[in-house]
């Protein structure tokens, strides 16, 4: 799930870029708290962290004694992503294995589906290995899938988060693209152009008004 | 779900999301030719992800959403993962969050199917 959270930080801002003007240190505030964001990745508590979105306060600076640096207490606002056991998300299946299949959602690469929670689901071997169900329901790579998540794990050296997840439940499994975009077949295409006007995109609206992108 | 979640936080649907990170990307678009190499992986596989999984294309839509599902007393992550996965059916709003009906407020049926129903309109007339 995608949260909101308002967090407080240090940020350090070497003697060198000090002897500029009040905007200009407020600027060199916010690039370095937004390049330590960056490189701090995730957290365990918060998850991944994906964009600052308003900073909030600029402390005082307290200068540290032996390098001469100065540090300065923000607090600001930004937005991270964390699986939650019981959630309920859907995303992309990338690597098909004998044993299950890894899936993609959001930054996190490394959610597994183990055969065993697929029920009704057999493995298909071949240049494309598949899962397929008895009602030649197809888990191939890019398919989308709604799963349910039953544990996740916190790995500390990589700052990544991996997951398990299952289908059994109600309303899990593949989603066909074609549910995300109903009866794609009765469309009206007209081409647009997108804003920046450097590349043309195919567009059309399907039976339920919603657009739909080619 | 609803225990973890830190004092601080607040859940966002995937539609909220979509708006932040492309705004941002814009920002970037304006500050640098080749914006792509500014952002970490990590924002830039949740803007792909953000943006294929927005079920609503435009703001007002998401904002409308929003509007509905406050109406009808949920949770807030409640509101987010129905937002964020439109269920069709009744049941299927049930079987994505159990918690709209095991809780004390008990929301019958019919107050679910309506909520529902207003959801695919904002679908329609996007």
């Amino acid at each position: 799930m995608y949260l909101k959270v308002q967090l407080p930080w240090n940020v350090i801002i070497p003697a060198e870029n000090l002897d500029a003007k009040g905007l200009m240190l407020q600027r060199s505030i916010i690039v370095r708290l937004m390049e330590n964001f960056a490189t701090r990745k995730a957290t365990k508590d918060l998850g991944y962290f994906l964009a600052v979105t308003t900073l909030e306060s600029i402390g005082e600076g307290r200068v540290r004694q032996h390098t001469g640096d100065v540090l300065f207490p923000v607090v600001f606002s930004c937005i991270t992503f964390k699986l939650f056991r019981g959630e309920i998300l859907e995303g992309v299946v990338h690597k098909v294995l004998k044993h299950g299949v890894f899936l993609r959602c959001g930054p996190v690469e490394n959610i597994y589906l183990s055969y065993l929670k697929m029920p009704d689901y057999r493995y298909v071997p071949g240049e494309n290995p598949v899962f397929l169900s008895d009602k030649l329901s197809k888990i191939e790579k890019e398919v989308v899938i709604r799963f349910i998540v039953i544990g996740t794990k916190w790995l500390e050296v990589e700052r990544e988060f991996q997951a398990l997840v299952s289908l059994e439940g109600d309303y899990l499994g593949p989603i066909s693209q074609s549910k995300l975009y109903k009866e794609a077949e009765k469309l009206n295409f007209d081409a647009a152009i997108r804003e920046n006007k450097t590349s043309v995109a195919l567009v059309g609206r399907d039976n339920h008004g919603r657009v739909v992108l080619t | 779900m609803s225990g973890e979640e830190e004092e601080n936080a607040a859940e966002l649907k995937i539609g909220d999301v979509a708006l932040i990170l492309e705004h941002k990307y814009e920002q970037l678009q304006q500050m640098s030719e080749d914006p792509l190499n500014q952002v970490s992986q990590v924002f830039e596989k949740s803007l792909q992800y953000v943006k294929r999984f927005s079920r609503y294309k435009n703001p007002d839509a998401v904002r409308q959403v929003r509007e509905i599902l406050s109406r009808y007393q949920l949770a807030e992550f409640e509101l987010c993962v129905l937002g964020n996965l439109c269920p069709e059916t009744v049941e299927e709003a049930i079987a994505m969050v159990p918690s709209i009906k095991t809780k004390g407020r008990a929301h019958d049926d019919e107050a679910i199917e309506k909520m529902l129903n207003d959801l695919s309109l904002i679908k329609k007339f996007e």
